[in-house]
């Protein structure tokens, strides 16, 4: 039977990110079981922005470190991954999360990040194309930005593999062996694995993955519809979101704008169709507020799942009751973009028993029982 | 009719054989099947090996053209169209297809040069329209002007699988593979390295298991070898081809020597079974010769040396006249043909008939000097003893030398080269460069026999002796050869490079074949994504960006899956489906909005 000392569920930017921080801490005995293909699930269709404008300290924290690998991410995994810092636009349309963005602007400040507090005038002034109608205030932050979610994530998955990781697709883990409270091992659709750690970043499947080891993973998994543009002109350098406004814009660097929202009424599940009603909704609001949308032709849409905690901030950790069982999980929609610091401390944490750059002993499991839970806002 | 000589076969061995008994005033009778005379030497466009002033360096249609016209300066006969039927114990019975009517030829001697015919291959659906010998593909080409097919596989890697890979190439197919059961080529480096540096695999220890296709090719199976040539099994995998040449060698056409009642053995190194000779090409019927590839499966050069040694040895008979000098003189010629290593075979053969052969003598260390720096000259990159000297014959200043013996390694005395490229032109066998380093950067002159021919200051992509890209070069020279055909190209390129680079192609239009036109996804980045290990379609949709565009993947969806299945071996039902998305023609926010529920 083949023998890695670690397993990681699931090939998305999460189970890559991780397998190739792994191999670049010395551990090469890795091995990564994706189901389908290498950015199938919630990665493939996430809209790819990178941003350290959160109401949690320690999300701004863990972002702030995500940014810098970002930026080295081409000299790290050799890989082309379209990154522009092109900054992000958070956008408060009511006079409470103007309140609240001011508090967040505060504390990020006091985190380092360099953020700008910008009134609609200064907003129409730059962004002329922005129609600042009912908008109360903005912030902006030039270091945030996006990049090609496909690219960074085969880019993770091929610097792994060259470091020696094994990448399996299209092989399905089946079970987790656990052994008087010890993971001995898995079992797949390509066969039995000996290992000594199994990592679930399995995204929308965490709580099945969970209950393979026997541990309940607290997340659930929501629809989240997306669409895309035919290419515009490149004008649009920045990511626009807002919360209270539910929804986020971008432009690619090949013209095309993405766009999405939330939808409050989604029933938990694994769901990955589209409705038109979606669209329907979205253009309403959209041309609103950027009306040069108005004649601008709607390419393709398709969904994604969030994969939900109760707090909305991920559970990332090794649990303290199956020995060797650790997890990634419960995103909330901001996986791509927190990948780069989690891969690399949780590698740390399982290499080396704890984190180095930096702490993420907050996101772990423990904090739902221990009732510690700090509810992140900023999230469409 | 009746003649004195008789001889069967029109091409390089009957002709040089009607030459020498013409020439000492023997009557002579070419009978030959096809529409003019030459043989096999009509479809060839490549330049031939061998002794400069024995037709070395000069083009088989050429040598075909000046054979003809000696044969009618001499008022030699010759009947086209027309195949000899019968040996029979009254009479030899000749027919005419054109005239459709036959001829009883009354003769006293015989010269047998029919050649030989191709073998075949046994692997499932042979029959398929679209299975070639390479002699066809090499009549349709070359004698005809009509290409095949568009994808070739070749089967075979001896000289005429890999002559037949570079014609096909200059005729603008699209050579796919050629694929050599043994774990060697068999046919000269120099022509095997033509071919690599144009990036046309050649895959050693792989054979052909299955034509694909229901009316006609459409593929082939190929597959992997073991050291017995029994296919390893899951190493199959699929290439996409129209036209499969098979070039599996030769076999000597021995029906009328039968018929003739000569002695035959069998001599697998000379092709099977030959008629039994002596040096002279006498067979065990005094007034019965032979000559060419009847006598042993060998090439053109030798067929031609045979033919003279036959037509004075029957001319000696016939006349009484002492011809033994000319007879010598080509037999000396025959021996040096045979000395090196590619003669072997012939060698062990023809000591089985009791014919012995020198071997050796001739230099075999490889020069290994570069020559100096900064000097425009010439570089050798000619490897194997190969019975050959016209680099050595046109050199103006003796820079080359084969050091005394034909089959020698070519040296340059760089000290004598003056870089006129003479040698360039010259050389059959496309192995000699020009190179010259500037301060800031090199040039290559590479032979060049493709049309059209790039223009200065035209951007190419410049390509090593695999064929693999290495960087981009700019057209400095073109040197155009109107006699030979065999121009020069003078490419600059960064310095370091002219060691590497020996050949380039333009990026015409066939570099951007586009595969995805919305998001210009060329076939060349989807092989080279799969080639980086995208072996998943939907991985190689998101990473190439296909199906991204206004279309939705209508163009590029099949494509792109055509070309995973070819490259990977995959069938097209195990690649995953693209999902397809909404919405399937693209519409605006605008008609959304104005949209209408009822």
């Amino acid at each position: 039977m083949k023998e890695y000392r670690v397993c990681i569920i699931g090939g998305g930017i999460i189970g890559t990110s991780i397998a190739f921080h792994l191999a670049k801490l010395g551990e090469r005995r890795v091995a990564v079981f994706e189901r389908s293909y290498i950015s199938s699930g919630a990665t493939g269709r996430c809209g790819g922005g990178i941003r350290q404008q959160w109401s949690a300290r320690m999300n701004v924290r863990l972002a702030m470190r995500s940014v810098k690998l970002f930026e080295r991410f081409e000299k790290d995994a050799g890989f082309d991954i379209e990154y522009r810092q092109g900054g992000y636009l958070l956008m408060a349309f009511t006079e409470e999360e103007a309140e609240r963005f001011e508090r967040n602007v505060k504390m990020q400040r006091e985190e380092g990040l360099d953020v700008e507090i910008l009134s609609p005038k200064m907003v129409k002034e730059r962004y002329p194309f922005i129609n600042t109608e009912n908008l109360i205030l903005a912030t902006f932050c030039q270091t945030d930005g996006h990049a090609n979610p496909h690219l960074a994530n085969f880019g993770y998955a091929f610097a792994a593999r060259r470091l020696g990781v094994d990448i399996y697709t299209h092989a399905e883990v089946k079970d987790i062996i656990v052994q008087n409270g010890s993971v001995m091992g898995i079992e797949s659709s390509i066969g039995s694995f000996k290992c000594d750690v199994v990592v679930n970043a399995a995204g929308a499947w965490s709580k099945e993955v969970g209950k393979m080891a026997g541990i309940d993973i607290p997340t659930t998994s929501y629809r989240h519809q997306i669409f895309v543009t035919e290419s515009l002109r490149d004008f649009f350098p920045f990511m626009a979101i807002s919360f209270d406004g539910n929804f986020y814009i971008r432009q690619t660097k090949h013209g095309q704008m993405i766009m999405g929202q939330g939808d409050p009424n989604e029933k938990p599940g694994v769901n990955r169709n589209v409705t038109y009603e979606f669209l329907k909704s979205m253009s309403e609001k959209m041309t609103k507020i950027f009306p040069f949308l108005e004649n601008v032709r709607i390419l393709r849409q398709w969904a994604g799942c969030y994969n939900m905690s109760p707090d909305a901030q991920p559970i990332v950790g090794c649990s303290k009751k199956v020995n060797g069982f650790c997890y990634a999980a419960g995103f909330s929609g901001h996986g791509f973009m927190l990948a780069p610091a989690v891969g690399e401390a949780l590698a740390e944490l399982i290499i080396k028993g704890s984190t180095e750059h930096v702490d993420i002993s907050f996101l772990d499991i423990d904090r739902f029982e221990k009732g510690e839970v700090e509810i992140e806002g900023n999230v469409v | 009719m009746k003649t004195k000589l008789l001889i069967v076969g029109g091409g390089p061995a009957g002709l040089s054989g009607a030459i020498a008994a013409a020439e000492s005033g023997v009557d002579v009778l070419v009978v030959d099947e096809g529409l003019e005379l030459g043989g096999q030497l009509v479809k060839q466009t490549h330049k031939f090996f061998g002794h400069q002033g024995f037709f070395a360096s000069k083009r088989g249609v050429e040598i075909a053209k000046i054979l003809k016209n000696r044969i009618e300066e001499l008022g030699v006969k010759y009947m086209l169209q027309t195949t000899l039927v019968g040996f029979y114990e009254d009479t030899a019975v000749a027919y005419s297809r054109e005239e459709d009517k036959t001829y009883e030829i009354d003769y006293d001697y015989v010269l047998l040069a029919t050649g030989a015919s191709e073998k075949f291959l046994v692997f499932k659906n042979n029959m398929l329209p679209g299975v070639y010998g390479a002699g066809a593909v090499q009549t349709l080409m070359n004698q005809y002007g009509v290409l095949p097919g568009e994808d070739f596989l070749i089967i075979g890697a001896g000289n005429i699988g890999l002559i037949v890979a570079y014609q096909i190439a200059q005729a603008g197919g699209n050579v796919r593979a050629i694929v050599e059961i043994s774990d060697k080529v068999g046919g000269y480096e120099v022509h095997a390295n033509k071919i690599r540096r144009m990036g046309i695999p050649i895959l050693l220890r792989h054979t052909i298991i299955k034509a694909i296709g229901k009316d006609r090719v459409k593929g082939a199976v190929i597959a992997k070898v073991d050291e017995n040539f029994k296919v390893i099994e899951g190493t199959e995998r699929e290439i996409v081809a129209d036209t499969i040449c098979l070039a599996v060698g030769l076999q000597p056409s021995i029906e009328l020597a039968s018929q003739l009642g000569v002695e035959m053995v069998y001599i697998p190194e000379l092709g099977g079974h030959v008629p039994k000779r002596d040096e002279n090409m006498r067979t065990s019927k005094r007034n019965i010769f032979v000559a060419g590839d009847l006598s042993g499966i060998e090439e053109a050069t030798s067929a031609m040396a045979e033919g003279y040694i036959a037509g004075y040895t029957i001319a000696q008979d016939i006349t009484g006249k002492d011809l033994s000098e000319k007879i010598n003189k080509y037999k000396e010629e025959l021996a040096d043909l045979r000395r090196g290593p590619f003669g072997k075979k012939v060698r062990s053969g023809l000591e089985k008939m009791g014919i012995v052969l020198p071997s050796g003598g001739y230099r075999t260390d490889l020069q290994k000097d570069f020559g100096p720096a900064g000097k425009l000259r010439a570089v050798m990159e000619c490897h194997q003893n190969i019975p050959c000297n016209p680099c050595e014959a046109v050199c103006p200043t003796n820079a080359i030398n084969m050091g005394g013996n034909i089959n020698g390694i070519p040296h340059i005395n760089y000290d004598k080269c003056v870089g006129c490229m003479m040698c360039v032109m010259k050389c059959p066998g496309l192995a000699i460069f020009m190179v010259q380093e500037f301060d800031e950067y090199s040039v290559v002159g590479i032979p060049y026999e493709f049309e059209p021919l790039p223009n200065v200051g035209d951007k190419v992509i410049l390509m090593d002796r695999n064929g693999e890209d290495v960087g981009e070069g700019v057209i400095q020279r073109v040197i155009k050869n109107r006699k030979d055909k065999t121009h020069v190209v003078y490419v600059a390129m960064e310095k370091g490079l002219e060691r590497t680079v020996r050949h380039f192609r333009v990026p015409s239009d066939e570099e951007d074949e586009i595969v995805c036109r919305c998001e210009e996804v060329t076939k060349r980045d989807v092989e080279k994504a799969i080639d980086m290990g995208f072996t998943d379609f939907e991985e190689l949709r998101r990473y190439l960006r296909i199906g991204m565009g206004p279309c939705g993947g209508r163009t590029c969806r099949l494509i792109t899956m055509g070309i995973l299945a070819r490259k990977t071996g995959k069938s097209m039902e195990e690649i995953s489906n693209m999902n397809l998305r909404p919405p399937s023609i693209p519409i605006s926010f605008g008609s959304i909005l104005r949209g209408e529920k009822e």
